[in-house]
Formats: structure tokens, C-alpha cells, sequence
């Protein structure tokens, strides 16, 4: 088995929409039939089923106050009559490191994901560090088109064998719901669907749209990201307007040029007097109403005429018809009922789950739309709308699920308890330097009544357990507030362990202004620093006989860092990647790892490689207040069981090998954990 | 270097030259090879700068 996997049909760029044509066929041919059955014949030899939940996120400070009082019935049930501990995370408490981990029972040394972004020591460079793109190689050249020969690839970066991949080797049926950092999903005989990491039609994290007749005044000091914003005019009741797609990269264009963006026209005509709207795209109708989120509507990016289009689809949210028009447009999402990309296994998986639900759901990899809220195109309730929506969906498909669980393992993901931590933990912290009453104050208990409702799904679960079933409910890593963000480029920068061609520029972005020559370590990606090492690096400048005396130095100044504001130490741990991760990816690792303390995260400029002056500290004023970016004993997990937890301090490399021997199969030589339930 | 080697019009080559060494970098060759690197990029070898940018920005952690 393989972590590649081929494109079934369009793709996203010229990596991906330059691609598909052998593969459309197999696509085609796999449509109009009943959904195969993957596990078909697979039996459980020992009799034994495994249920595991997961809610990414799930904060084990927060479980326990809600459970001490009565909030959460079903938890405190298992913890009563199974166990519950802490569960320890990865280092970085990053999803796409912590999932993987889980994945694979190894560290990042074994899997070779480190942080939501890496760097290209040769470009110095970052990419998205769970999946890469690469081009097909031969095209045809028709008229004004360019069509590709041979088949591009997406290939997952997540290294090591998962799981479920065991289990299928031992004729154990598994079904895995979202996990994170499987996409493209590896492929075998069992049920999964792509989580975090699965792009929206442009290829990316997610991006919305907005059209609107008064556009927010561009602020200077908050660039607006994940997003774009376009201005329209009403004439006659009439907005005309486009929807940016993927880039046509099936367009011959010029050597250099970068290839057009693929549109679908729609049209809007407005009644000012009514509050509502009627979209027109592709000859549909949609009705919009002010205030209300639509169902999704399907659009379409033609890229050959009569040859090859694209499909997506997206939410309008018309927000206001008088006195001013403003559309809000979700992010395109693939299509599960017939998605541009693979997204499941088999591939029919994704169309019978919307078939199931009656209906298609959100396929992006971290669904709910954060920079809408963090960008202010949406409010807190538009925002919370959305946010539920995507729960509504994810609760059709778990009780789909678990009606049809009768053997092997079935894994459910909830994203919800961790994306609306990361932005509603302001509205009940009201010292949160985000908290602003007038807005947020009805939203006080919004994490609470979260909890409360995923508690009760568990409840749902464990009404329906037979005595041959084991159940784990996990997270990944817990949550704190992120109050301070602390600007590590500065530091390095200050302290002389970077070196600017232009010391006037600290604005350019992903390190485009450092003088390499001179500098000795540099930061990218959330939680990572790099020395700048020669041999590594294209321009290093440090000799592997003065890393180690470096790092000790720079770690030792960091833990010195304090807030002027209250003395508290800005950084608690600093792990020095030799000596926390372990396997054959170490050495593509940071050199160190930035643990910060409770309340403090790396800046969001640190992240992308800027150098903000004006002091190392700043108030995160951003809705986007909750985090766990920071050190892993700051942030641990959480781990519930209907059977008593054995082993100490439990961790996520340990909940693969539970799971193995659960079945009985023998414990893979390279899973570096225990099992929790016999504590061996 | 015993690499490949490319021909450079002298006054390019000078103009080369006094940019490297204004820019900070190590050597000619360095500031040729970056400069490069970054050419390919754009058309298409991979994702190019832009590209990665803006999907990056799309990640709740970086605003």
C-alpha cells in the first residue's frame, strides 16, 4: 500500500487539474453503482469491536470542571465505571503532528510531520508539510489547450503505516472517519474519509469569498487573509458578479505567465425592500434571505469547453440587501457526491455518505470558516451557524455509522470541540484581550453547550454497546487561551542570530529580506527554529561542530524570556529535536521546539517569516483566542475508556497498540507505545 | 564550483556581482542559483511562492 494516491478526475492546479484524463474514465466507471464494500468477507477472529471517538482538542481542565458539575453525564459515567486520565500530546501539540502520532504509533521522527509547515532548506522556503503536489510530465497540445498525458499525483507527506492498514492486513474491518493528516487518503480495503489536510477546490486551507456594495475600509495593520473581498455595484436591482475558481491550468499560456483563474458568472437580483435575493447560476434559482445560510449550491468551472469542468460547491449568506448588498460565499468545497479529487476509500465512499445523509456535507479538511470570523466578513452568529452546520452533518454521519457497526473498528473525528475553542474561548474568558462585551457576551457558554452536546452523542454510542465492544473516547490535545503572541523572529533578530539585507524592511514576508550570509538561526512555520546550517542549508553558515553549543545557547536565552507585564516566563520548555523525536526523519526536523507557556503562542508574523518591531510581545486582539500551539505538558489530551486505563501517564503513540491488541494482532516493531488497558 | 558553468555578458556578470555583494550574499554563484530557484518556481516546477503564500494564509493558525 501506498501513501500515493492518483487523481481520479479534475484537479486543483497544474498539478492537479493537468491530470485527469485516464482517470475520469476510471472515475466515471466507478459512478452509477452500488457503493462497494471494501471489508467485504473481512471477519474478527477474536469477536472483539472497537469503538473510538475523537474530539480534536477536548481539554481535559475544562471536562473535568463541567463534569464536577453534572454537565457531562456520559463522561462522567465512563470515567466512573471505565477510567480517564490526561492523555498525553506530540511535540508541537499541533493537530497534523498529534494525528499522526496516532496514526502511526511513532513521533515525529518516525512519521516526518513537525508542524503545519515546513521549510525547504535549499529554498528556504515553506510548504504545507502534509501533502505535495506534483505535475504530470507529458501534455498534448490542442489549439489554445494544454492536455495532460500522464497523471499528476497528490502525495501525502505522513510517513510510517497507519493503523487501520494492520488491522487490514490481519482481516480486521475498519472504518476511519476524518482523521487528520490521511490526505490523499492511503489506499486498501477499508472505509476512510480525508480530515485536516483535504483542500478546498483551490487547493488551500479554505477560502471564502465576499461581495459586497461597501466593502470594510482596507485596515493597514490587518491584512485581510483566507479570503477575498470584491466590491459590486447594484444597477437596476442587478448585481452581476464572478466567483473565482481554480487556475485553468489547462490554458496554453506564455513560459512565465501564470495561468488563468477559472470563473462561474452568477447573478443576484435584489429586493431592498424585502430583505431577500434571488441567485441565478447556471440557470438554477436560489432564494436568499438576510441572515440565512443557504444549503449548498453547486458550481461549476468550466476549464475545455465540453471537455473538462470542474465541480464544487458552496454556502451564500446574504448579509444584508438595504441599504448596502453583502454576499458572503463559503469556501468552494469538493463535492463528495462527486468530488474533483479522491477523498475517501474507496473512492465511492465520499457519494455514499451524502446518499446516506441525503445530501452533501463539508469536505474540507478544517471545515468551519475561522477566517471569515478572524477577518470580520462574518459576525459571531453567522460564524456559529456555520460552525453548527458542520457539526449538524458530521452527527448525520456518525449515527449512519454506528447504525451499521457490527465488527471490527470504527473511528469518528469531531472537529467542532477544537475550531470553536480556537475562536469562542474570548467570549467566556472576559479578561481575554479579544473579549468584547457587546459582541460577546451571549456567547459566554457557547464552548459549554458544545461539550454538553457532544457528551450527549457519546451517551448515543454507549446505549448501543455490546460487552464485546471496547470504547476509547480521545483528544488530541487540549486547549489554553492565547493571550500574548511573542515574536520569535524579533528575538533572533535582536539577539543577532539573524542578519536583514534591507534592516529598514520588516515587513517582507517568509524571510525574503534575510541576509543569509550572516545568520545563525531562523524561525518559520508555529512552533519550529532552524539553525542555518552548513551543508543543509543552501547558504548555511553554521559548522556541525558548533550546532550543538548554539542550540544550548539559544534555548538557554529563550527560557530566560519574560513578560515585562507580569515577570511570567514566555517560553517553558525548549526540546531540542535529537533528543525528544526518534526514527529516520529526524534529520528533516526543526532543531529546536518552541514549548510556549499557558497564555502565549508564537506570533502570527513569526509563522510567516516576518519581523515585526515595537516590542517581542503583543495582545492577540484576534478572534482566533484559544490555542494549544505551545508546550505539550501546557496541553495535554484526554483519554476515557469503558474499561479501567492501566498504564501511567498514557500518550498518543499508546492508542494505536491499544487498538492492535484489542484484536489480538502483534504489536508492529516500530509503534513506540504501550498498551493502555493492560498498562504492558 | 566545478558544476556546469554559463555564460554571462560581461556587464551583466558586473551588475551581478555588485548586487550579490550589496544583497549580503555569499557569492555570485549563490545569488545566481536563488535567483533561479525562484524563476522555476513561478512556472510551475511545484507550487509557485505565490501560490504557497496564499494557501498558507489560509490556515486559522496564520493570519
Amino acid at each position: 500500500m501506498t501513501g500515493k494516491n492518483h487523481i481520479l478526475r479534475k484537479g486543483l492546479t497544474r498539478r492537479g487539474f493537468l491530470k485527469g484524463v485516464a482517470g475520469a474514465a476510471a472515475m466515471a466507471a466507478g459512478c452509477g453503482r452500488a457503493p462497494a464494500d471494501p471489508t467485504h468477507g473481512m471477519r474478527t477472529r477474536n469477536g472483539q469491536k472497537a469503538l473510538v471517538v475523537a474530539f480534536d482538542g477536548l481539554d481535559p481542565v475544562l471536562v473535568r470542571q463541567w463534569m464536577d458539575e453534572g454537565r457531562l453525564p456520559n463522561l462522567a459515567k465512563l470515567k466512573q465505571t471505565g477510567g480517564f486520565t490526561e492523555l498525553g500530546t506530540s511535540i508541537p501539540p499541533q493537530s497534523p503532528v498529534a494525528w499522526s502520532n496516532f496514526i502511526t504509533g511513532m513521533d515525529s521522527g518516525g512519521h516526518g510531520i513537525f508542524d503545519f509547515i515546513h521549510r525547504d532548506p535549499k529554498t528556504y522556503l515553506p510548504y504545507l508539510s502534509t501533502t505535495k503536489a506534483e505535475t504530470p510530465t507529458k501534455f498534448w497540445r490542442v489549439g489554445r489547450y494544454v492536455l495532460p498525458r500522464d497523471g499528476g499525483k497528490m502525495e501525502l507527506l505522513r510517513r510510517g503505516k497507519a493503523w487501520w492498514e494492520h488491522l487490514a492486513e490481519a482481516n480486521v474491518p475498519a472504518t476511519v472517519f476524518c482523521v487528520p493528516s490521511n490526505f490523499p487518503p492511503v489506499a486498501g480495503p477499508f472505509r476512510t474519509l480525508s480530515g485536516m489536510g483535504t483542500p478546498d477546490l483551490l487547493g488551500g486551507y479554505g477560502s471564502f469569498s465576499h461581495f459586497a456594495e461597501q466593502p470594510p475600509p482596507v485596515n493597514p495593520d490587518k491584512e485581510v487573509t483566507g479570503g477575498v473581498v470584491v466590491k459590486v455595484e447594484v444597477a437596476q436591482g442587478v448585481v452581476e458578479a464572478v466567483l473565482t475558481g481554480p487556475k485553468n491550468t489547462y490554458v496554453k499560456v506564455e513560459e512565465g505567465q501564470a495561468a488563468p483563474d477559472a470563473e462561474q458568472p452568477f447573478r443576484v437580483y435584489v429586493d431592498r425592500n424585502s430583505d431577500a435575493a434571488v441567485l441565478e447560476m447556471n440557470g438554477e434559482r436560489t432564494v436568499l434571505r438576510v441572515g440565512q445560510w443557504t444549503d449548498w449550491v453547486v458550481v461549476n468551472f468550466t476549464m475545455v469547453p465540453g471537455v473538462v469542468a470542474v465541480n464544487g460547491m458552496v454556502r451564500f449568506l446574504l448579509q444584508s440587501a438595504a441599504p448596502a448588498f453583502a454576499l458572503h460565499v463559503s469556501p468552494i468545497n469538493i463535492d463528495p457526491r462527486d468530488p474533483a479529487m479522491t477523498i475517501s476509500t474507496p473512492p465511492t465512499y465520499s457519494r455514499e455518505l451524502a446518499e446516506a445523509r441525503g445530501g452533501p456535507y463539508h469536505t474540507q479538511g478544517i471545515p468551519e470558516d475561522t477566517k471569515a470570523l478572524s477577518s470580520g466578513m462574518v459576525n459571531n452568529k453567522e460564524f456559529l451557524e456555520q460552525a453548527t452546520t458542520v457539526l449538524e452533518e458530521r452527527i448525520d454521519l456518525y449515527r449512519y455509522e454506528l447504525s451499521r457497526f457490527r465488527d471490527g473498528c470504527l473511528f469518528f473525528y469531531f472537529s467542532s470541540s477544537d475550531q470553536q475553542a480556537h475562536t469562542f474561548w474570548r467570549t467566556m474568558d472576559h479578561e481575554h484581550p479579544a473579549y468584547r462585551a457587546e459582541f460577546d457576551e451571549p456567547y459566554t457558554n457557547t464552548l459549554r453547550d458544545l461539550y454538553e452536546r457532544l457528551d450527549g452523542l457519546l451517551g448515543e454510542a454507549m446505549a448501543k454497546l455490546d460487552d464485546k465492544t471496547t470504547l476509547l473516547v480521545m483528544s488530541d490535545h487540549g486547549f489554553a487561551p492565547y493571550y500574548q503572541s511573542f515574536h520569535l523572529s524579533s528575538w533572533l533578530l535582536d539577539n543577532g542570530y539573524v542578519k536583514l539585507k534591507d534592516p529598514s524592511d520588516r515587513k517582507s514576508e517568509f524571510l525574503a529580506n534575510v541576509n543569509w550570509f550572516g545568520t545563525k538561526a531562523y524561525t518559520l512555520g508555529i512552533n519550529g527554529l532552524y539553525l542555518n546550517l552548513a551543508g543543509r542549508e543552501r547558504s548555511g553558515v553554521v559548522g556541525a561542530g558548533d550546532a550543538d553549543r548554539l542550540l544550548d545557547e539559544i534555548s538557554k536565552r529563550l527560557l530566560e524570556v519574560r513578560d515585562p507585564a507580569n515577570g511570567r516566563a514566555v517560553i517553558s520548555q525548549v526540546y531540542k529535536s535529537s533528543k525528544v523525536y526518534h526514527g529516520p526523519y529526524v534529520k528533516d526536523a526543526p532543531d529546536l521546539i518552541i514549548g510556549y507557556a499557558r497564555g502565549y503562542r508564537g506570533s502570527w508574523e513569526t509563522a510567516l517569516g516576518k519581523f515585526p518591531d515595537g516590542g517581542l510581545l503583543r495582545p492577540n486582539d484576534d478572534a482566533w483566542s484559544g490555542d494549544h500551539c505551545m508546550a505539550a505538558e501546557e496541553v495535554p489530551g484526554v483519554i476515557f475508556a469503558n474499561r479501567p486505563i492501566k498504564l501511567a501517564k498514557p500518550s498518543l503513540v499508546d492508542v494505536p497498540v491499544t487498538i492492535l491488541e484489542l484484536f489480538g494482532l502483534p504489536r508492529p516493531k516500530e509503534m513506540q507505545g504501550k498498551n493502555i488497558l493492560t498498562g504492558i | 564550483m566545478f558544476g556546469p558553468k554559463v555564460k554571462l555578458d560581461k556587464d551583466l556578470y558586473e551588475r551581478v556581482r555588485k548586487f550579490a555583494a550589496i544583497a549580503g550574499y555569499s557569492s555570485i554563484e549563490e545569488f545566481v542559483g536563488h535567483v533561479l530557484e525562484k524563476e522555476l518556481a513561478a512556472i510551475g516546477e511545484g507550487d509557485s511562492e505565490e501560490e504557497i503564500k496564499k494557501k498558507l494564509k489560509g490556515l486559522g493558525y496564520i493570519s
